[in-house]
């Protein structure tokens, strides 16, 4: 696998290493007046941009942590530096 | 036996040591060090296969394994490259692609037809009409492909895989590729260096004209050879072809093992911090009419053939080359035997004097300007035609062999797969890299470089390029080094020439292919006018050789033909490589296929238990039987009659603690975890975010903020990735230990365990003291610490004892030694799901599927709704679908008939699938036959009949009746004795 994972822990790592957590959509939303569709677009729907995204990764055969990187999903390479707002 | 050349050098055989082959049912001999083309070749074999659409005869033209020539079919593996696989004692070989014999094909005839087959002929005719395709599909199917593959055949061998990581990797071990390892190696990084030959060396490896004085090239190869053997930093990979290179120097290959390495074939894929690509040249093949008759060949198959070899190619041969190594090779074979008749050079001038005065010494006619036009003969060659570049003059030669090629062209493929911006370079004739992507460097002749020292130097420079991207302070080795190459010569000029004049139909661009310079220009004329068009339509280089034969002249034939007939600023563009570079079995991509099996701490305890029956559990190996009663009614009684013992070590065990591990528990337990009393057990469930249930376990406070749980066996490695998952946005302070392996647990059950356990144990096992749902922690005999806890999943009298993993083959014989009075035995996995089964508790993953959420299976008072705080996993879910209609229920069924359990998996009926059994069995306990099912809700309710339908059942039905559960003990008394 050509992706390389820089864990924050571990350093870069060959991605085999890691198990893909999808995209970060912040943390959960609360369940009060929390509606069917909010729920639904919360748990299943995916922003899927092609460009760079910030998503999770957990180092399984690793140190055991959840972790965020920044990945161009068009090259499938990690992004290094801050996040450009 | 043709004899060989002996006491040369560079031979790379070994006549002592006698090898054998069998070919189309005749043994041949050769030697160690032969490929299996060679020792054929020595033999006198000249037509190795047939050619794909025309049935031509084929045979040795590269010993690079570049065209289809060469495959054969080698101890019943189709498609083996014969002149780059070493001959092993005992191969059975035969010859592809043949309808009766490799010398008399009966399908030659359609060597005639090529008229009628003009290029993408398949895809005009046979259309028309349209309701003939499938007829025609059929026949051209069958002529189509090379090689038959026995659909029984097994794929023997070792394969192996490996993964290394290194600071600089070198692909090709010529000179070039050595420099830039020996430099890399000496700023003490790590090197791994890939060649694809059996040995490194390169061009240089072969040759005996002179490096510097009083040392020729071959000399000079191995005293590289032999520094690069001497650093244990430098990892050298021989007969490995590089396959792959993909971004952050991602780079696969495959190695083909000796017969002293412990693998058939093995796939590397490296990762490095700086690749140098040193690849170097291969032969660019001459065009002419009927250009691939068995005798042609190129100039270095020619060379290697008799100086790494000891074989003469022939008796009598004619060379037409374009460039110096060509001329020095006639000289050379000339030297060693061969009778060149004449050497046609499409060059007018550039030839090295040293080269003219060499021919001119040893009386061998020289053709400047000239090139071979045609070969004649029957199957193999017997006679050429040379003529001048013009086409005006010509001369006839009778030969065997006919040594040629038009130029060079750079093995640029790992370049192309970096991506690396590759334009034409009309000096070179090359396509050279114009910008090369970060940290990859390129050396030698790929560089359009001839000269031995500037290859040299060139490698050396790549090298400390790569050392510099690994930070070594090599600046001023990179200065001297640049100011070297500056003193000698650059890129040579190349050739240009692809075809002889002449015009004949049978000039062929792809030998894999049978395409011809006519079906090209056919294909520019009908519109296919780019590169990778004309590609596709002819077929031109989409044969096993990976477009190696006409990768280079497709192009050149191409620009030029559109700048005569179309448009004249057409440009020489190169089509689209993609990996493998190299034929890749599909053996070698598969590698070990490891298939690890995980014991329990049982294991030989359980092996050498009379009548043990294992079976595998996703990684796990456990018992399913304990006798050949594959009903297991005897092991089912004695649970419910006396005291049965089964090993559940695969359950997931775990320690969680820290001051927020209760909250990490409240996020992923549906019921309320803070309310654990001391010495209790609390049952509990995890579901997903759809509210599914995905795990179910015990949970036990053993203090403050620490809890052991426990994860049924599936979920054993994934219930930490999953906590931290949940938690991945708090802050919370919690650790977490996967404490699976280190314990092992048996599960004693049955109405007499209490009498059993108390045999071994200093402690009062009494109702009152440790009731049902309790949790202990106490020593047995010899001081062996036992976490216990009284639960109830076969439904009786039991205690789950949860023990260091070294010491549960002592309790497992304690136990089976103290229980020997009250007739225990140990029960199997079966056993267990029919006793579970008769008190209707679920299996996850046998009673659920994806969808089935925690009221589905009737278990909605795990569930506590009023911890919203802590955004329980699954919560909100479990809110909306709890009153969602025309959901998938959980029931259980009696059979009509007691005797007749369904099938697990069998469908549930009436006009239309309305659900499946999940798992039922005859009850020896009740005397019936019973399940649990998964129906729509409508189908739900007590009393409902069911019709099951089991396969191949045509118009039969089963029929059952819901009922509720539990079926054994609906009071719960027995487990709470
Ligand atoms: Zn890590």
């Amino acid at each position: 696998m050509s992706l390389t994972i820089t864990c924050p822990i571990c350093g870069q790592r060959n991605g085999y290493e890691f198990r893909f957590g999808g995209e970060e959509r912040g943390p959960r939303p609360d369940e009060e007046d929390l509606t069917h569709e909010q729920w639904c677009d919360y748990v299943h729907m995916r922003t899927n941009i092609g460009g760079i995204q910030r998503e999770w990764w957990y180092h399984r055969d690793g140190c055991g942590s959840w972790f965020t990187i920044r990945r161009d999903t068009l090259t499938n390479l990690e992004v290094e530096g801050p996040e450009e707002t | 036996m043709t004899p060989r050349l002996k006491d040369l050098p560079t031979l790379r055989i070994n006549p002592a040591t006698k090898l054998s082959l069998t070919y189309r049912g005749r043994r041949y001999g050769g030697m160690a060090g032969d490929t299996i083309a060679t020792a054929l070749h020595a033999n006198g074999i000249r037509i190795f296969s047939r050619s794909l659409k025309y049935h031509r005869p084929r045979g040795l033209y590269s010993l690079d394994g570049e065209s289809s020539n060469c495959l054969m079919e080698v101890d019943g593996v189709p498609n083996v490259r014969s002149a780059v696989t070493q001959l092993q004692d005992g191969m059975i070989v035969k010859p592809q692609n043949v309808v009766g014999t490799p010398e008399h094909d009966f399908m030659s005839f359609v060597d005639k037809l090529d008229r009628f087959l003009p290029a993408g002929f398949y895809y005009h005719y046979f259309h028309r009409p349209y309701k003939l395709w499938p007829f025609f599909q059929n026949r051209l199917r069958n002529a189509a492909g090379l090689g038959r593959l026995n659909p029984s055949f097994r794929m023997k061998g070792h394969f192996d895989e490996i993964y290394p990581s290194t600071d600089v990797c070198v692909i090709g071990a010529g000179p070039a590729g050595m420099h830039a390892a020996l430099a890399a190696g000496d700023q003490g990084l790590r090197v791994i260096l890939l060649e694809a030959r059996p040995w490194p060396g390169g061009f240089f490896d072969y040759r005996s004209a002179e490096y510097s004085h009083d040392i020729p090239l071959h000399k000079r190869a191995r005293q590289l050879a032999d520094k690069i053997g001497e650093r244990e930093n430098i990892r050298f990979f021989p007969n490995t072809n590089m396959i792959g290179f993909y971004a952050k120097n991602l780079i696969t290959a495959f190695q083909v093992g000796k017969e002293s390495d412990p693998f058939d074939e093995r796939y590397i894929e490296i990762r490095a911090e700086s690749v140098v690509v040193a690849t170097g040249c291969i032969e660019r093949p001459m065009i002419f009419d009927h250009n691939e008759r068995p005798g042609v060949m190129q100039v270095n198959c020619a060379h290697r053939l008799a100086r790494t070899y000891g074989l003469l190619p022939g008796k009598r041969a004619v060379f037409s080359v374009g460039d110096d190594l060509g001329v020095e090779a006639a000289i050379d074979l000339s030297d060693l035997g061969l009778n060149v008749l004449c050497v046609a050079d499409a060059r007018f001038d550039g030839q090295a004097s040293s080269l003219l005065e060499g021919l001119e010494k040893r009386n061998i006619l020289f053709l400047r300007g000239w090139a071979v036009s045609k070969s004649h003969g029957n199957k193999t060659l017997k006679k050429a035609t040379l003529c001048n570049i013009d086409g005006m003059m010509s001369r006839d030669f009778t030969c065997d062999v006919l040594v040629t090629s038009a130029g060079l062209t750079p093995a640029a493929g790992p370049l192309f797969l970096a991506k690396a911006k590759m334009s034409y370079d009309y000096f070179t004739n090359f396509f050279l890299p114009e910008a090369l992507p970060p940290k990859v460097h390129v050396a030698g002749r790929l560089l359009g470089l001839m000269d031995s020292l500037s290859i040299e130097v060139s490698g050396r420079l790549a090298g400390l390029s790569a050392a510099a991207d690994c930070g070594a302070p090599v600046q001023n080795h990179l200065r001297d080094a640049r100011e070297e190459m500056e003193q000698l010569p650059g890129p040579a000029r190349g050739s240009k020439l692809v075809q002889a004049p002449g015009s004949g139909r049978k000039r062929f661009i792809c030998f894999d292919e049978d395409v011809t310079i006519k079906n090209i220009y056919q294909a520019c004329d009908m519109g296919f006018d780019n590169v990778e068009l004309v590609k596709r339509f002819s077929t031109a280089g989409l044969g096993p050789g990976q477009g190696n034969i006409p990768g280079h002249n497709l192009p050149m034939i191409l620009a030029q033909y559109l700048q005569k007939y179309g448009d004249s600023s057409t440009t020489i563009l190169p089509t689209t490589i993609r990996p493998p570079l190299v034929p890749t079995s599909l053996a070698t991509y598969a590698g070990k296929c490891p298939d690890p099996v995980k014991r329990t701490p049982l294991h030989e305890t359980m092996e050498k238990t009379p009548g043990a029956v294992f079976r595998r559990v996703g990684p796990l190996k456990r018992v399913r039987y304990f006798s050949n009663d594959f009903t297991c009614r005897k092991e089912i009684e004695n649970v419910r009659n006396n005291v049965g013992i089964i090993d559940v070590s695969t359950l997931g065990k775990f320690r969680i603690f820290g001051p927020e591990a209760l909250k990490a528990l409240q996020r992923v337990y549906v019921g309320d975890m803070s309310n654990i009393s001391e010495g209790k057990v609390k049952y509990s469930a995890m579901c997903n975010e759809d509210g599914c249930l995905i795990d179910d376990g015990v949970v036990i406070k053993r203090g403050d903020n620490d809890y052991y749980f426990t994860s049924s066996t599936n979920r054993a490695d994934s219930t930490v990735e999953w906590i931290r998952y949940h938690s991945r946005h708090e802050p919370w302070n919690f650790c977490m230990v996967n404490l699976t392996d280190a314990f092992g647990a048996v599960n004693l059950a049955g109405p007499r365990s209490r009498d059993v356990l108390g045999m071994i144990a200093d402690k009062d096992l009494s109702n009152e003291s440790f009731p049902y749902a309790g949790y202990r922690e106490f020593k047995i005999k010899g001081g062996v610490p036992i976490r216990a806890m009284r639960l109830g999943f076969v439904g009786e009298l039991s205690y789950e004892l949860h023990v260091p993993a070294s010491y549960m083959r002592t309790v497992w014989d304690l136990l089976l030694e103290a229980g020997k009075p009250f007739d225990i035995m140990p029960f199997g996995l079966e056993a267990q799901n029919v006793l579970r089964l008769e008190k209707g508790h679920v299996i996850i993953g046998q009673e659920t599927e994806i969808r089935t959420t925690l009221h589905d299976l009737g278990l909605e008072f795990l569930w506590h709704r009023e911890k919203s705080l802590y955004k329980t996993v699954g919560a909100p879910a479990l809110s909306f679908t709890e009153h969602q209609e025309g959901r998938m229920k959980l029931v259980g069924f009696k059979m009509e008939d007691p005797s007749r359990p369904p099938k697990d998996g069998s469908v549930i009926v009436d006009t239309r699938i309305r659900g499946h059994v999940c798992t039922a069995r005859y009850s020896f306990t009740l005397g019936e036959s019973i399940g649990l099912a998964l129906v729509h809700s409508d189908l739900a309710d007590i009393g409902t009949c069911l019709e099951i339908f089991e396969d191949n059942m045509d118009e039969k039905r089963l029929y059952a009746t819901v009922v509720p559960t539990p079926f054994y003990d609906p009071e719960g008394k027995r487990l709470r004795m």
